[in-house]
């Protein structure tokens, strides 16, 4: 089962070009690539003490892409050695009635946001910048507002359980994007 | 695959399924139509666990679909229900899921056989089997019909008939309940999916004879 091992910082609005035109100069040579998406969290919930989450994410921007639909584990307690937090992951392309499935299923909406951004790659590597916009009326992606005053960086990497280089490669490459960006490994306590 | 009609072949009188399918596979020969290699559809049965029921609900079922016709996906659907088209992670999914969903094996069913092609038309022979080691009994038999290059079932579902009606006389089924809603729009794979799983249903209610000792 894969995992994806993750690294995480901000950077304030006014810094974001210098880091876009550092990660331009880092990264694969590639096009340019932007994404405007709407994620809604659901939760099932059991008797069990913790309520199980799956992710649905739509991309606003562009046509005829299939919904996404993400399960995260919980980050693995792991060796302190590990430079990276790392999560056990299921990743599933799906039709666009995901949610009214999930509905179905016994799953029920927590939250949604939209988010909109950058990604760049480099190897396995993915580096995405991005800023969360509250929804201000439920359903309605028209109507939004930014969460903050900076955006959000994510250098992160899905592979298969084992692969302790990968967090090896990830730390390095975190190193290069100092002083500007500082991405560290995030105590999973503090995400609660 | 295009516009599709799934149907249960009626077993010969005095004749096993085993031996129905044959009689119907060489007819199909007779008529032209060449094999094309072999086709399953399978499906498992998810309810939910003991563990959920705080919203006072009944129970329901959750059918998760594989078809070798979409070697790469997965159909997860409700009876009644939206179909959802994923990706072969959603097995992986269901095991996650295990504390929530329960997959309930002995309900395994699926239908294996050969498909042939005859000029615009695909059909799939296939025979039904149930239990999860699907060496059980063989309760039934069915047959996919369908018109490769349609999808809109208004334009060829008289077409189907015509041809079906060849082949199967009186025995030719009824229009498929999920056409009802579809005249014009575009027939999906997902409604292939449902008419498997209202086909496996009937053919597990048939089973359901009570007398000691049949799964």
């Amino acid at each position: 089962m894969p995992f994806v091992g993750y690294l995480l910082s901000s950077v304030l609005d006014q810094s974001l070009e210098s880091l876009l035109h550092r990660l331009r100069g880092l990264c694969d040579n590639m096009e340019p690539e932007t994404f405007l998406d709407h994620e809604m969290v659901f939760l099932l919930k059991g008797q069990q003490a913790s309520p199980f989450v799956l992710r649905a994410r739509r991309s606003m921007d562009k046509s005829g892409m299939p919904w996404h639909l993400r399960y995260l584990g919980q980050p693995e307690i792991g060796d302190k050695n590990r430079h990276a937090l790392v999560r056990n992951c299921v990743d599933i392309a799906t039709s666009d009635n995901l949610t009214d499935f999930l509905v179905e299923m016994g799953f029920r909406m927590d939250h949604e946001f939209v988010a909109k951004g950058h990604v760049f790659r480099k190897g396995i590597m993915k580096i995405v910048v991005y800023k969360i916009f509250r929804i201000l009326m439920p359903g309605n992606t028209e109507s939004i507002e930014p969460l903050s005053l900076s955006y959000l960086v994510e250098l992160n990497v899905v592979a298969p359980a084992g692969q302790d280089i990968v967090s090896d490669d990830m730390r390095n490459f975190a190193e290069q994007l100092k002083p500007l960006v500082h991405l560290e490994k995030i105590d999973p306590k503090r995400l609660m | 695959m295009g516009v599709t009609c799934v149907s249960q072949v009626p077993v010969a009188e005095g004749k096993s399924v085993q031996q129905t399918v044959e009689l119907l596979a060489r007819r199909l020969e007779a008529l032209g139509a060449d094999k094309q290699g072999t086709f399953g559809v399978d499906c498992e049965t998810y309810h939910t666990a003991a563990t959920l029921g705080t919203q006072g609900q009944t129970g329901k079922l959750m059918y998760v679909m594989h078809n070798s016709e979409y070697p790469l996906s997965c159909f997860a659907l409700f009876e009644n229900g939206p179909c959802l088209v994923a990706d072969a992670n959603f097995d992986t999914l269901m095991v996650k899921l295990k504390g929530f969903f329960q997959n309930a094996k002995a309900n395994k069913i699926e239908s294996r056989g050969t498909r042939y092609q005859y000029c615009d038309f695909l059909v799939k022979l296939g025979t039904v089997t149930m239990g999860p080691s699907a060496r059980g009994p063989c309760p039934g038999a069915c047959l996919g019909w369908g018109d490769c290059p349609c999808v809109i079932p208004n334009d060829c579902w008289n077409l189907l008939m015509e041809f079906m009606q060849s082949f199967m006389g009186s025995h030719t089924p009824g229009i498929p309940s999920v056409f009802g809603s579809k005249h014009d729009s575009t027939y999906s794979p997902g409604d292939t999916m449902v008419q498997y799983m209202e086909l496996f249903n009937k053919i597990r209610k048939q089973q359901q004879v009570p007398v000691a000792g049949i799964r």
